[in-house]
């Protein structure tokens, strides 16, 4: 634990308290009603889940031309598959997919503000806001992804990728090793956020193969 | 709970990442009920037409380029305290507070956020 992080509590309670009457500001002049952050937020946390970019993963893994499109044309290739309206809207359409392969290992971070693809994976974690994991990934991406248990060999190459308003980038991990003939539904249940921002790799199933979460 | 109770430091002054950077453990995304709305309001404004997801964007990326130009090692860092910013910013400029702002629905008979 460090306090070089920690921040007044004042300075919480003033943004909070910014919040609270901007909200309440454009209730009273009409600009949204009461109800309209709270369904917004609904939409958000019900549909624009990790689990779409899982089904997309998972997809790519089993169908080549899929996984083809994919890399071309991400939102052409997103839109082939049955996954909730607004994949497409402001966040959605500069969604771009990078593939690992054998040799490259892709790694997606944001220098100057969270530009997060939202609509496949979610609302990012608090740690890949933080300045120092972005510097440092940027600056020595090898040694942070060591750190995070992705040990690369020298011959396999990172490619560092920066998210921005026009791109928004997430990885399609490498499929492990001992999942020949599993469904996509199970193949869905390996992928971790994590891994589709290139900080985690996704380890071979356990022995009991099928029992994927 | 601060944003960054969980972050700690080796004696090289590196960050040790969080468990959640392995584990999958669909991270805590806000830490608290106003960062919650704060991103829900950026948003919705947004979806609603009011201005362009890249306006509000752009104001974020200043928010934090003029933090890390000031801040040093000092100042603490809290994303959403930026988001904020960047919100109050965005809503001044579009006028959504002026008497007499004109909403997108109002000013396009077939436009109705999106």
């Amino acid at each position: 634990m460090t306090q070089q992080f920690d921040y007044p509590p004042d300075r919480e309670a003033d943004s909070a308290a910014k919040v609270r009457a901007l909200e309440a500001l454009l209730i009273e002049k009409g600009v949204i009603t009461p109800t309209t952050v709270d369904k917004v937020l609904g939409y958000f946390e019900s549909e624009m889940t990790p689990l779409n970019g899982k089904k997309i993963v998972a997809r790519a893994w089993v169908d080549p031309a899929f996984a083809e499109l994919l890399a071309n044309d991400t939102p052409a290739a997103i839109a082939q598959l049955d996954l909730p309206q607004g994949m497409a809207g402001a966040e959605g359409e500069h969604i771009a997919a990078v593939i690992n392969q054998p040799g490259v290992h892709n790694l997606v971070i944001c220098t100057l503000c969270s530009c997060f693809p939202w609509p496949v994976l979610g609302l990012p974690p608090y740690w890949y806001k933080d300045p120092t994991f972005r510097a440092r990934a940027a600056r020595e991406p090898r040694t942070v992804l060591t750190e995070l248990g992705v040990p690369l060999d020298d011959t396999t190459e990172v490619r560092v990728w920066d998210a921005s308003g026009h791109s928004r980038w997430f990885v399609v991990p490498a499929r492990p090793a001992g999942t020949e003939g599993w469904t996509e539904e199970q193949l869905a249940g390996l992928v971790t956020t994590e891994s589709m921002i290139g900080v985690a790799i996704v380890p071979p199933p356990p022995i009991e193969a099928g029992t994927a979460r | 709970m601060s944003a960054s109770a969980d972050l700690t430091y080796d004696e090289s002054g590196r960050v040790r990442f969080h468990d959640s950077c392995v584990t999958d453990a669909n991270q805590p995304q806000f830490e608290e009920e106003w960062q919650r709305r704060a991103f829900g309001l950026a948003v919705a404004l947004s979806e609603f037409g009011h201005y362009r997801w890249d306006e509000f964007q752009g104001g974020l990326i200043r928010a934090i380029g003029e933090w890390e130009a000031t801040a040093g090692n000092t100042m603490s860092w809290e994303y959403y305290d930026h988001w904020v910013e960047a919100l109050v910013r965005v809503v001044n400029d579009h006028g959504l507070l002026d008497d007499g702002y004109v909403g997108p629905r109002d000013r396009e008979d077939d436009h109705e956020g999106r």
